[in-house]
This record gives structure tokens, sequence and C-alpha cells, in this order.
């Protein structure tokens, strides 16, 4: 195949990719290969995956073409090649979390989403660099490498989904699904400008997903276009009877829907929250905001003001609850079953041993916080207080979206910051989070959006948050921007730089 | 059993024991609590479990409605509030038969508060109040191996990982040994009735923990508990709580103090001792289960639960007094199981003779099975064949000693009693002209005694009974034999 | 809030981590600027409101039917155990 070949293939949506395996135009075989020659350019640089699949792929790519000429229907991602955070689990496959404790380790088991993208014939093509068990915010806690945000290879991609961000920003997939507990698909989604949905608290099985904080954990998808985001999200969400608190009011999403008017449709606006970012706030953030609302007028929405008086102190609220339910999630790693083992003399060596040495700092600092949150004596000041103040965040976004079918909110305080920059102030850090967290809190659904691009050429993105259940609209309001504007259309200089040379 | 030293006769008087106990009952479902694994006794090691109850990344529990059904069964059988709604809590800590590094329990919000059990204690009869019963998923086992030279590992089997448990904890209404083994054996009853817990102490299908106090009598305050552990039957139930009383009444006596702690139950040399191991004190960080959705109950469904419990032991035992007029003593002795209880009704109702079906099944029946081991359901004489015996013996058609070898031949012939009879024989010599006839060759072996009787010595009557009982292996009609003998003795001294 | 090193020490046992001496300091300096941060939690009147465990309301409950249902995982599941005697999982002795 040609390398302009390769490139036409890489450039379009997975519903075009689909379509054409599905009418024979193109082979899935094809398909595959222009994603995994593209990867082939990209990923040593890029460091997006932690384990690529190409054998498997080409398998599966092949198997898809023989039903096709078998006659059999094919499914909605036919033939689309999608990459997979590496907390997700694949049958055989390594998973290894982004952590050292579980170097090694292969699952004996497909996550629920999996076996829905193997239903629907789409193609694995890889595991993806995360940050250590989904904490962080940058890429920069795994215990493997560090992945390059590919608009400029000195910045973070974003965390903890940064692998994933980054291997659709750079083409080298159509789609990936990522993990979001506190932001961590929307944020390095933003970094990356491409899209990336955090469902609604259980639309999508967490059967099969690495368990971070149980509560607030959602598989998501990225993408680059408002309707290839709801035809993965399609594909994934649903009822699954081995996780009991995934829920089947999630309804697929009408792709044809998503391109009505949004005339009349009402976007809500939390201003105070901009404010309470004061100079975290970077201008070209601000002025992407304003413009985008601006744009949504445009277009005959009515933009509203809603008030989310406590999301204030979704940060705080969020670093009691995620790291609790982290300590006890994470209590199972400790070599005797599976994983890495470090041997000690006796048992209660061995235990503290694997655990030292396989976990990173950020790890075992948000175990300890965990601990402490629920140990003895601080209970209740810590981890039970924080579940009221939850209850109050979650109530001001039900009451927000009575009053507007959508709201409107920044998703990062800047866009992608520079490798290093924020590694020593693990506080820092977390205020990051201090756009994405509260949806999560919530339990509500929320989307990262590309808007625009700041002077130097960083993608930025925005969000969008809407009613439990309600992904659709969200989408629609997207789509009507991205009619106007359509910033993920831009593609990395890498992606062009990569080509030149003999093949 | 070793007796505390210096510990003075009256000194069990001055105090009163405060006992609570906590017990595991592990419930007869097919499957574990929270995943679709094989809960069969017995497997090879490792062999029923799968990635939920191995605690693999990325798995999730998902609740046996069996388990729960199980559990609030045993709640309205004690007369407890079936709460609406219950929450699963994370009791975390790290055991290497503990999968997940925590086990899922229930903290604040139980399945089951309050009820009771009634028990009696020779003639006391006493209530026994339940604090709660909540669910809770079971460990693995770890094995040590022992007395193998320079091993120093332990082997996990996880088959065990998730079986379904409930705890009961009781009030500390207890106030004796011989009361906790009386709860014991109530509880494990009602657990059986039900069909939720095979009750087994020595196969640790019930486990039980003791809390130990003892306080001046006449005061409120609770004294300073113990709580022992390494129970495995429930006689060492009673012994260990007998043993732990006399020591700290023993203790507080010579001026010391009863130190909070563990205790671990050592049969062999009948006592309790500190646990050499001293584990920091644990704290467990229990935190709501956000994995699993609150148990929500219909009261419809908990109507219909309800509906499908079986008639329980006090139940039936008071109405077998009110109908069948047995004692009280022997009602409790037949509804020690509901099988042995039906096995009486039925018996009962062919023979149209409750005293006696009772009797029969107390003596004769539960001997033979006390030797072989039977269960009634597997006693291979049944209530229609044994009530057809007692029937016979009421009506005079054998004699009580007659019957009794009939139930010994029933018990390998499986003929019904009268075929039996005709088969061997066995009919009684009612006949006058057979009995005169019999009573003439008695007389004829025994001169001596015959003359005796003749010159007045009323004795040895019993004496020639007896013979002439002996020559018609039992078969002469008792009064009729004895008018005959009469009859020919004295017509013969004329 | 500032978190002694001895408090670092009593909750990393408690979670069965390693930490070393060296780190100790950094560890107990983080979690005292972090626990300083959510203090502002403390000045929230959240009296009468009930704690949110999950968010799930609505949800209907999900229990299982009492069938067996033996796992194909389960070879898979034992070959990645670290060390085995037999079919067992062996670890170091529990004292």
């Amino acid at each position: 195949m040609s390398a302009a070949e390769n490139r036409s293939i890489v450039l379009e949506s997975a519903e075009a990719l689909a379509a054409s395996v599905r009418s024979g135009a193109r082979s899935a075989l094809e398909v595959a290969r222009a994603f995994l020659a593209q990867a082939d350019r990209t990923a040593p640089k890029l460091e997006t995956y932690l384990h690529r699949m190409p054998e498997s792929a080409l398998r599966d790519a092949e198997a898809v073409d023989r039903k096709r000429a078998a006659g059999e229907t094919l499914g909605p991602l036919a033939g689309v090649p999608i990459a997979l955070k590496d907390n997700i689990c694949v049958r055989g496959v390594p998973t290894t979390c982004g952590s050292k404790i579980l170097e090694g380790y292969r699952p004996p088991y497909d996550a629920h989403v999996v076996e829905r993208l193997r239903s629907a014939d789409a193609v694995l093509i890889g595991k993806t660099n995360c940050d250590e068990f989904a904490m962080g915010s940058s890429t920069e806690n795994s215990a493997y490498r560090v992945t390059k945000n590919p608009w400029d290879l000195d910045r973070v991609p974003g965390g903890s989904s940064g692998g994933s961000a980054a291997t659709v920003a750079a083409r080298e997939a159509p789609l990936s699904l990522g993990s979001d507990t506190g932001g961590s698909v929307r944020q390095p989604a933003a970094f990356c400008g491409v899209y990336g949905l955090k469902p609604t608290y259980g639309a999508v099985s967490r059967y099969g997903l690495v368990a971070f904080a149980s509560s607030l954990d959602q598989i998501g998808p990225f993408a680059r276009s408002a309707r290839d985001t709801a035809l993965v999200q399609n594909v994934i969400c649903g009822r699954d009877a081995r996780d009991t608190t995934s829920r089947a009011d999630a309804r697929p999403i009408d792709l044809e829907a998503l391109e009505k008017e949004i005339t009349g449709l009402r976007v809500g606006v939390p201003r105070a929250i901009l404010d309470e970012a004061g100079d975290g706030l970077a201008p070209s953030i601000r002025a992407s905001f304003e413009a985008a609302i601006s744009a949504f007028e445009r277009v005959g929405a009515k933009i509203v003001d809603v008030a989310l008086p406590h999301a204030k102190y979704a940060i705080a609220t969020y670093y009691l609850i995620a790291p609790a339910e982290a300590s006890s999630n994470l209590a199972r790693y400790d070599g005797v079953r599976y994983g890495v083992r470090r041997a000690d003399g006796d048992l209660r060596g061995m235990y503290e041993a694997t655990r030292g040495a396989g976990f990173g700092r950020e790890v075992k600092r948000r175990i300890l916080l965990g601990t402490y949150a629920l140990s003895a004596g601080y209970y209740d000041a810590y981890y039970l207080r924080a579940q009221k103040v939850r209850t109050l965040i979650r109530k001001d976004f039900l009451d927000a979206l009575a009053a507007a079918d959508s709201l409107l909110l920044p998703i990062t305080p800047t866009p992608a910051f520079k490798i290093g920059e924020k590694t020593d102030d693990p506080l820092a850090m977390y205020l990051n989070d201090i756009f994405s967290i509260p949806a999560s809190l919530a339990g509500v659904p929320a989307l990262s959006f590309p808007a625009s691009f700041d002077a130097a050429g960083l993608p930025i993105g925005l969000q969008l948050v809407g009613r439990p259940f309600d992904e659709g609209t969200m989408l629609r309001v997207a789509r009507a921007y991205e009619r106007e504007h359509d910033a993920a259309s831009r593609v990395p200089a890498i992606v062009t730089a990569a080509e030149g040379g003999a093949r | 059993m070793t007796k505390p030293a210096g510990l003075r006769d009256d000194a069990g008087s001055k105090y009163e024991p405060v006992i609570g106990l906590e017990v595991h009952a592990q419930l007869k479902t097919k499957t574990k609590i929270f995943c679709p694994c094989s809960t069969t006794f017995g497997a090879a090691p490792n062999s029923q479990v799968c990635p939920v109850c191995l605690g693999l990344p990325g798995v999730l529990p998902v609740l046996n409605e069996r388990a729960v059904a199980f559990a609030a069964m045993t709640g309205l059988a004690v007369g407890a509030t079936v709460h609406p709604r219950s929450i699963f809590a994370r009791k975390n800590y790290f055991y290497p038969d503990l999968p997940k590094g925590y086990q899922i329990s229930q903290y604040d919000r139980p399945l089951c508060e309050g009820g009771g059990v009634e028990i009696h204690v020779g003639e006391v009869r006493k209530r026994i109040g339940l604090v709660r019963i909540h669910l809770e998923e079971d460990a693995g086992k770890s094995l040590h191996p022992e007395g193998r030279e320079g091993v120093n590992t332990t082997r996990v089997d996880l088959n065990r990982a998730g079986v379904p448990l409930i705890e009961i904890v009781s009030e500390p209404d207890i106030r004796s040994g011989a009361e906790a083994y009386h709860y014991l054996t109530k509880l494990k009853q009602i657990l059986v009735y039900l069909d939720v817990c095979d009750g087994n102490m020595e196969e640790g299908s019930l486990r039980c923990d003791a809390n130990v106090s003892v306080r001046p009598r006449g005061q409120a305050a609770f004294g300073t508990k113990t709580e022992i552990k390494n129970l495995n039957s429930f006689r060492y139930v009673e012994k260990a709580i007998a043993y732990e009383i006399d020591r700290q009444i023993a203790l507080i006596e010579s001026g010391g103090r009863v130190v909070q702690e563990t205790l671990l139950w050592d049969s062999a040399r009948g006592v309790a001792e500190t646990m050499r191991s001293k584990e920091e004190a644990h704290d467990y960080r229990y935190f709501p289960e956000p994995d699993l959705l609150p148990v929500d109950l219909e009261s419809s469904w908990v109507d219909g639960l309800r509906a499908t419990l079986p008639e329980l032991p006090d139940a039936l035992r008071e109405r077998l007094v009110r109908e069948q007029g047995i004692p009280e003593y022997d009602a409790e002795v037949l509804t020690e199981t509901r099988a042995l209880a039906s096995y009486y009704e039925e018996t009962a109702l062919r023979s149209g003779q409750p005293k006696h079906a009772s009797n029969w099944i107390m003596t004769e029946v539960n001997a033979v099975r006390n030797k072989t081991g039977d269960t009634i359901e597997s006693f291979p004489i049944r209530p229609d064949r044994l009530g057809d015996l007692v029937g016979m013996v009421a009506s005079g058609r054998v004699s009580g000693k007659i019957a009794k070898q009939l139930f010994e031949i029933m018990l390998t012939d499986p003929a019904g009693p009268e075929a039996l009879v005709q088969k061997h024989g066995l009919l009684p010599i009612e006949d006058a002209a057979a009995l005169r006839a019999l009573v003439r060759e008695v007389i004829a072996a025994n001169p001596g005694p015959a003359a005796e009787f003749r010159s007045g010595k009323e004795k040895t009557f019993a004496f020639l009974v007896g013979q002439a009982m002996k020559q018609s292996r039992g078969r002469a009609h008792p009064e009729k034999l004895q008018a005959a003998l009469r009859a020919v003795l004295t017509e013969e001294s004329a | 809030m500032p978190i002694d090193v001895s408090v670092v020490r009593k909750i990393a046992a408690l979670a069965r981590l390693r930490i070393e001496p060296a780190e100790e300091e950094r560890y107990a300096r983080d979690l005292g600027n972090i626990l300083g941060f959510v203090e502002q939690l403390q000045a929230l009147d959240v009296s009468g409101i009930e704690p949110t465990s999950q968010v799930t309301e609505g949800a209907r409950p999900a229990l299982r039917p009492d069938e067996v249902c033996p796992s194909d995982a389960r070879d898979e599941a034992l070959a990645g155990a670290p060390e085995r005697d037999g079919d067992y999982f062996k670890v170091p002795q529990v004292v």
C-alpha cells in the first residue's frame, strides 16, 4: 500500500471505514494494515502503547473479511481498529495498568466491553499507556514509559488515559477506549484535540475494568467526531449481569438525530466556576469558552445562567473518596495469586516488599491517604463527610440540568503542560482536575470536545455535561459546534512528517 | 477438665457470668454468594474457583438470591425484624485466604435485627435474645503443614472463599456453659429445620466464638470480656465457657483484673490460652461496598417467604403435646428433626396409638439407630409397618414380647407384621384346650414347685408361669395362661 | 495539617506498604499538604445530609439465580500464580 493510500485510510472516520468494509469497498485487512503501519512510524516516538497486537489484529481483520465473503452480516464497527487502555482486561494479553506489580500478568477473561467490541467486528490493535492504576493527570505516573503529546512531544498527552487519547490524535487508530474516574478520558481528550466521553455512571459495564475508585470509574471512548463517539458508545453501553451497577437505561444514540439543529436548546453556563479557578485559568481557555458561548448563541441555542455552588469543594471531596476506595481495591495486589512477588522472610515481609516495590509513588500516596481517611477515628471527619458533600454536588448538577438541557464548562484550566512541569507537587497536579471532577462525583455524563487551538498550536477542549443517560443531547450540541468549527480535523505534524523516505 | 487453683466453692454465687455467642453458619446454597462457583464440600483444592472469587483484577461481585432468601428465612424463624433495606460493607484486612484483601460483609445496616431463641435447661425455660443476623462471604482455607521438617510455608485453597455465611450474634443473655450448649443445639435445630445449613461444627458448617465476662451479682455494668475461639463442638463450647468463668472469678478473687484479649481453646489440655501471635488491634476500616446495590426486599417477597417456612420446633412440639396428648419430654425428643416428627405423626396415625407410638420410637427405634447410625429417613421400618405393629400390640393380637421379636425380624425382612406373624408362627396361644395341655406339661415337668404351690406357696406360681411362657416361646396369652394354670393347679389339688 | 512520620509508618503498616526511611519525610509532607487542602470541607454545614456512596438511584436490585456455572478460566488463572504447591497457592508461613 502506498503512503497516500495509507493516509486516506487513517484520516477517515470510523463510521466511514465500517461502511466501506461492510460494502466491500475496502477489506478489513487493508484497513488494519494502514493503521498498523501508521503506528509503526509514530508509536516509537509517542510511546503510546505498552503492548501492540499486530498479529492478532491482522487475524481478526482477516476473520471479518471471511465473514463478509460468507455473506454474514457485519457489526457496526466492522474492521475498525480500536486501542484499549491497559487497565481493560483482554484475555491472554498483557494487562499491566501501567504498574510493575502486574508485570507479565495476562487476564484469563475478556472485559465486557471487549466482548461487545468483538461482537461488533472491531479489530483490537493494542493496549495503551496510562498512569499507574489510572491515578494521574499526565500519564507520567506509568511505571513503564512517558507518552508524548502528538501536538508537541515535549508536552504531556494528559492522563490517566494519555496513550488512548494520543493514539487517536496521531491517527494510529480511529477509536480507542479509556477510563474516566475524575477526568481521565476528558482531560487527555482536550490536551490531544479529540473527543472524549465519560458516560453516565452505570451506562457501561465495569466488568473487566481494573478498579481504581468503584463508585466513580467508567469506561469511555475517544474519537475524532461526535458521530464516531456515538457509534462506539452505542456498542459498549448497556446492562451486564456481571456488573450490578450497570444499567439498562442507556438507550442507543440515534446518529441521525445528532444532525438536528439546536435552536431553542438551553445551554447552561455556571460562570462562578471559572472565577473560582482564578489565575489558574489560562486566558486562551477563557477566550475559547467565551467564543463557544457566542457560537452556540449564533446557531440558536439559549444560554442560561446556572449555579453549581458546591463545585468548589469537588477536588477535596474527590481526593478523599477516590483514594479511600482505591486503598481497598488495590489490597488484592499482594503477590499471592498473580502478578509480581517479592520474597522477604515471612508473610508480612512478602506483602510489604511486594507492594513497596511494585507500586509507584503516586499510587502509594493515594493508598496512604485513602487508608487514613477510612481509619478508626478519622472516618467520620474525612470519608463520611466527603460523601455528604458529594450529595450536595450531585444535587447541584441535577438542579442545573433541570433548568438547562446541557451545561457548558471548561474541561482543563490550561492546554497541555510540559513533561516534568507538575511532577514535584502532587497537589498542584490534583488542581488540574478542577473542572472535570464535579461531573464524576455527580455521576452524570460529560463530553470533552475539541474547540480551538491556542497561539502555540495546542488544542483547546471544552466540556459539555448532560442529564443521566442522555449522552445524545451533549453529542448533538457538540455536533452543532463541529459543523461550524471541526477542530478535530486538523492533523498533528508528526502524522504527516512521519512520511517520506523509502517504505 | 482443669479447674483454676484457688477457686472457692461459694465464689460462683457472688458473680454472674455474662456470655454472648457469635455463630457463623454456612448456607446450603448450590453456589457461592457472589459468583456461580459450586460450594460442594471436599472438592480438589482450587477446583471450585473463578476470576471473581479469586479476586482477579477487574472482577465484580453479584449477589446470590437464594443466600438472601436463606438469611431472611432464618431471621423470620427467630422472630427478628427483616429490614427492607440492608447494605453490604467491606471489612479490610490482609490474609492469604482473603483474596481481595477485604471481606464483603454487612456492618451498620444488617439484614436482620432482634429476635430470640427459646431454650430450656432442666425445668427452666429462657429466651436468649439476638442482636442481629447478617450475610457475609467465607474466606478460603490456609493450611499449615504440621510436622514437616524445615517447612515454613502455608498452602492456600480458595474453594471455600465466597461460600455464603450468616453471622448470628446473640445478646449477652447466656449465663453458663450449659445454657450455651442448649442455645447452640436449639439454633442448629432451627437451621436444620429450615434446611438452610447442615449445622455441623466438626465439619465447619457451623462455627462459634464465645464472649465471656463476669460481674458481681446485682451490678448492671458489664465486666471486661474475653473472646474464645477454636471451639469445634458444642461440648467444647460448654467446657470452655465453664473454664473461663472459673478462671475470671479466681483471677478477680485473688486481686487481679481480667484483660480484654482473644483466647484459643485447647481441647486436649482443657484450657483457654492467649493467642501466641499478638496482632495489633484490627482496624477494619469498614465502608459501604460500592460494587453492590443495597439489598431491597419487597414486603410481598418477605411475606411469600414467611408462608414457605416449615413448622418450627417449638410450634411442632406444642402441637404434638396438644393433639397427641403425649408428654412434653416425649414431644421434645420426637421433634429433634422434622423427619423424626413426621415419622412419629405417621406412625401415630396409622396405629391410632399416639402414646404407644411415642414409646416405641423413643425406645426401640432410637436404640437401633444409636447402634447403626441410621437417620430416621434411612431406618428400614417405615411408619406404615411400625404403625401396624403398634396397633397389633394395643389390640392384644400379639404380646409386647412377641412384638419385640417381630420388630427385630422387620429390620431385615420387608414384610408386614401380620404376614410375619403367620410366617414365623408367632400367633399367640389363646385356645383354652391348648393352654390346658401346655400347663399340664409344665406341671408334669415341675412336680416340686407344683406341689409347693398347692401347699400354699404363692411365690412358685410366678415361676410356673415363667416356665410355661418359656415353653411356648412367649406365645402364650399372658392372662389366659395364668387363668389356665391356676385352674389346673386348683383342680388337681382337689 | 502536618502529619508526623510516625503516622506514615502506622498507616503504611495497615496498608502493608514498605516505605523506605529516606522517603518517609516526603510522604509525610505530601500527605500533610493534601490533608491540609481537604480541611476546607470542615467548613461546610452537612447536618441532615445523607451520604452518597453510590450514584445509582433508581437501579433495580440485581440478584443472581443459585445455579452452578463452572468457570472456563480456572486453569489459566492458576497458571499465573507466583508460587504453587501442587494445586495450592504457596506463601511464606502465616505466623
